[in-house]
């Protein structure tokens, strides 16, 4: 009965937690984003007393929260970084470049271990502790007091290079586990390390062969890096394995050096005693413990009792809930987001519909009785009319989001190539406001970020070859955002070298692309097309930037299946641009409703220059085309009426009401009957059935639930 | 003994009964004209009334716009146009059958009047196999004995597959 009253309050505990995990993630993600674009503030502007004592909260509310959840490594990890900030506030450090660069990997650090969160629920076993040492270098370095000591587990990187990798490694209780058994039934422990030629380009099919081999000869207890990522090539050139098995660690060597491209393995026998982490570990606990209980006892005496069933990771997570409560009751305002589930969204969405649709029937059967001691009753309708149509509008708003939650670490990223690229560049961004559906938004951020590297990496040219040029010396780099008609436009653009089309052209007949015939009928056009074919990188060196030749066609595919589509202009020597053109299926425009006999359509904004009274008089003929002189320019007519096959209201004498729209340097004027205003409409799709109309974009639907066809005025010029 | 052989029995009638529920597909007749046709009830999304449709141009003429239900756009297709009679004439018993087509998503049919759904046995449904010019024949797929009338069905996949 005991037994069971435990794990039930256990089962609670765990519940507890785990119900907070999205909120976690969530606002984690924002303190990491504050933390990115402070530090980055204060990188260039190192005394901004305000923005230190921001990044102090968020350090501070990150590491509380990620004591509330149970992580560890990354509360030990915030706790650090805190303590440097802690000392930048009191004055007692100066902030330096190489100090920033180390919070920078430290924030790296941290969203790995959200992503570990958000996919496994745990933050994964990388202690990071190089990350911890350099912290306590700022921090013993600059006032000399603060101790050392105070991380459990410091691992210099001495030492990582003169003893055996395995003695080195990681390992969890179970693993330990694990090998005390098998030591105890008396199975050979082996520790392993394989290294890898540094020519080699498929080191993760050759790490494949090498695990095969081992596999065959004995059991794969522990690899460091994981499987995983050395599946996944994330691994320099040497991975460590640990292993039991039965034959003669020779004889494993020898399987995994049979392996082509390796360079050498080497292996002995595993002694538990001597591996640094099972030693640090078994101390770092007592230490958490002893560390944790006295500040229990401070905080919350009223929470201990509860807290004794559990174990000391709940212990250190109580009192420092306490303490973000009182941290956030004095933090100022930050966007608050809330993430939706979309499913749920369209429900609701459809519900206001609903609603709308019994006031269009209220409507009507007012209408029908034309008492005038109606009033009250027609009054209440107006009123539910008002509120339905703001409730429509409010609802459809909420899928969408501005794209500044995925271009808001762009500086960030452009700082980082910067140094690594050694090129100077700066990065302008506008129109983060610029609103998409949510989840084009949450996937447009990699293909801009595969262009982005790649304006740094291939167009930006080195600082001799700008300074030759008489460029400035720092690159510049444009992110813009806007909305044009149907469409979202991002536009990456950079002020460098622009598209060698000789080279691509080259670079294609080398691969076999295309034959010199053809490349020599090629337009520039057709060739820059090339860069999106799969595989193909021109850059001379393979960089870990860009260069692999995976980027550009894997852009392409995304935006497509966003059904958007990628422009690339450029002019060599000065630069080029990519577009981005994402139709918006859910956007809202802004849009000029108008009267087509008896049929009402909209015409996005953003591709109507003037609206015009013109008297007939003034219509002319040119090439049995009609035409009007606007201004000095000569401007065609397209009566939208004999295009959209209704018959039109207007008497012939009567003045034309023209539309001037614009496409590139093309005007036109579309000759309508009637103008009924500008309205923000929502574009919805026409569905697969009706696909030709090339000049209908989609449809929209009105306040009173009819639908109106959306022109695309692209099509008409 | 008598129990076991009541309840044997019992058995015996219940799984008679469920092969019959399994047996069995049920269909909404329609009204178009003087003729009736049955639509498989499984896809059908949505009945509603006639309401305002909004013509699309250059549209083939039995696509006779779309209409907004509930928020969603839907296409509406004219069954007497597609089925080579006279162009409807709205009246309060007119109806927009929404079929969910497996292709192209929801599209509403325009029909005269819903009559009823009835429960068919699979053994009284007749598919019609052969291949008429006739577009009208294409369309139907089986025939339907009920109440001793013959109804035919209408397989509207069939319309949406053709190129409009």
């Amino acid at each position: 009965m005991l037994a069971l009253k435990n794990t039930e309050r256990e089962g609670i505990i765990s519940m507890d937690v785990s119900q907070y995990l999205e909120i976690f993630l969530d606002e984690t993600r924002e303190h990491l984003q504050n933390l990115n674009t402070q530090i980055l503030e204060l990188e260039s502007d190192p005394e901004g007393e305000d923005t230190i004592k921001e990044i102090f909260r968020a350090a501070h509310s990150l590491k509380g929260m990620a004591g509330t959840m149970g992580y560890k490594r990354m509360q030990t990890l915030t706790h650090d970084m805190e303590n440097v900030f802690t000392e930048v506030r009191n004055g007692n450090i100066k902030v330096r470049p190489d100090m920033i660069d180390v919070l920078f990997k430290c924030l790296d650090a941290l969203e790995e271990y959200t992503d570990n969160i958000q996919s496994t629920a745990d933050e994964g076993t990388n202690d990071n502790e190089v990350l911890i040492k350099q912290l306590n270098n700022i921090l013993s370095e600059k006032s000399g007091g603060v101790p050392q000591a105070k991380t459990p587990v410091v691992k210099t990187s001495a030492a990582l290079e003169e003893g055996d990798r395995w003695d080195t490694i990681s390992l969890d209780d179970s693993q330990i586990n694990v090998i005390k058994e098998a030591l105890n039934m008396g199975k050979r422990v082996y520790g392993l390390t394989v290294t890898i030629q540094e020519s080699c380009i498929l080191k993760a099919a050759r790490a494949f062969l090498v695990f095969k081999a081992v596999e065959e000869r004995g059991e794969i207890i522990v690899s460091d890096p994981s499987a995983q990522d050395v599946e996944d090539e994330k691994f320099d050139r040497e991975f460590t394995l640990i292993l039991l098995s039965d034959v003669a660690i020779d004889e494993i060597i020898k399987a995994a050096e049979s392996v082509s491209e390796i360079e050498k393995a080497k292996g002995g026998l595993l002694d538990l005693e001597k591996n640094k982490h099972y030693k640090a570990g078994n101390e770092a606990e007592q230490e958490a413990k002893q560390e944790a209980e006295p500040e229990a006892q401070e905080n919350v005496p009223v929470v201990q009792e509860q807290v004794t069933a559990a174990d000391s990771v709940v212990k250190q997570a109580a009192p420092v809930k306490t303490d973000v409560k009182k941290q956030t009751s004095g933090k100022p305002v930050v966007n608050r987001t809330v993430r939706v589930d979309i499913e749920k969204l369209d429900s609701l969405m459809n519900l206001v519909s609903e609603l709308i649709i019994a006031k269009n029937s209220l409507v009507s059967a007012s209408s029908q009785e034309q008492v005038g001691a109606h009033n009250s009753f027609d009054e209440q309708i107006e009123y539910l009319e008002s509120v339905t149509t703001n409730l429509h509008e409010s609802v459809m708003k909420v899928r969408m989001v501005p794209i500044e939650s995925v271009v808001n670490k762009f500086p960030r990223m452009i700082r980082d190539l910067s140094k690594k690229l050694d090129k100077k560049m700066e990065l302008y961004m506008t129109g983060e406001d610029t609103e998409l559906d949510r989840t084009v938004v949450d996937e447009i951020g990699d293909p801009l970020m595969h262009l982005l590297r790649n304006s740094a990496d291939h167009g930006l040219e080195s600082a001799e070859v700008r300074a030759q040029r008489g460029k400035p010396a720092v690159g510049s780099i444009f992110l813009d955002a806007y909305q044009e008609g149907n469409n979202v436009v991002i536009e990456v653009r950079d002020d460098g070298n622009g598209i060698d089309v000789e080279g691509v052209k080259n670079k294609a007949i080398e691969r076999g692309a295309i034959t010199p015939e053809q490349a020599a009928n090629m337009t520039d056009k057709e060739v820059i097309g090339l860069l999106f074919l799969p595989s193909f990188s021109t850059a001379k060196q393979v960089t870990d930037v860009s260069g692999r030749g995976v980027g550009l066609d894997v852009v392409k595919s995304k935006i497509e299946s966003l059904s958007g589509e990628v422009e690339v202009k450029s002019t060599l020597g000065e630069g080029s641009t990519w577009i981005i053109r994402l139709p918006l299926t859910l956007a809202i425009v802004q849009a000029l409703m108008v009267v087509v006999g008896n049929e009402k359509y909209a015409i996005p904004l953003g591709s109507i220059q003037t609206l015009e009274d013109i008297p007939p008089t003034d219509v002319k003929l040119v090439q049995n085309k009609e035409v009007i002189n606007l201004r000095g320019t000569v401007i065609p007519l397209i009566y939208l009426s004999e295009v959209l096959d209704v018959e039109s209201k207007k008497a012939e004498d009567e003045s034309l009401i023209v539309v001037i729209v614009k496409k590139g340097d093309q005007m036109a004027g579309l000759v309508i009957d009637e103008l009924i205003g500008q309205q923000e409409i929502v574009i919805k799709s026409l569905g697969k059935y009706i696909k030709q109309c090339k000049f209908i974009s989609g449809a929209t639907i009105l306040g009173d639930g009819e639908i109106a066809l959306i022109l695309d005025a692209n099509a008409l010029i | 003994m008598d129990m076991s052989i009541a309840n044997a029995q019992g058995l015996v009638l219940e799984e008679e009964s469920s092969k019959r529920a399994i047996e069995t597909i049920q269909f909404i007749v329609i009204r178009l004209g003087d003729e009736q046709y049955g639509i498989d009830i499984r896809n059908i999304d949505n009945i509603v009334r006639m309401q305002h449709i909004t013509r699309v141009p250059k549209m083939p003429i039995y696509l006779k716009g779309v209409i907004n239900l509930r928020g969603e756009v839907i296409p509406v297709i004219s069954m007497r146009l597609k089925m080579g009679l006279a162009d409807d004439e709205f009246t309060k018993n007119t109806r927009i059958i929404v079929v969910k087509l497996e292709q192209e998503g929801n599209v509403g049919f325009l029909v005269d009047e819903v009559k009823e759904v009835v429960t068919l046995a699979v053994s009284d449904i007749e598919k019609i196999n052969y291949n008429a010019n006739e577009e009208m024949v294409s369309l139907i797929n089986a025939v339907g004995k009920h109440n001793e009338e013959l109804i035919s069905l209408v397989d509207l996949n069939v319309i949406s597959l053709e190129d409009n």
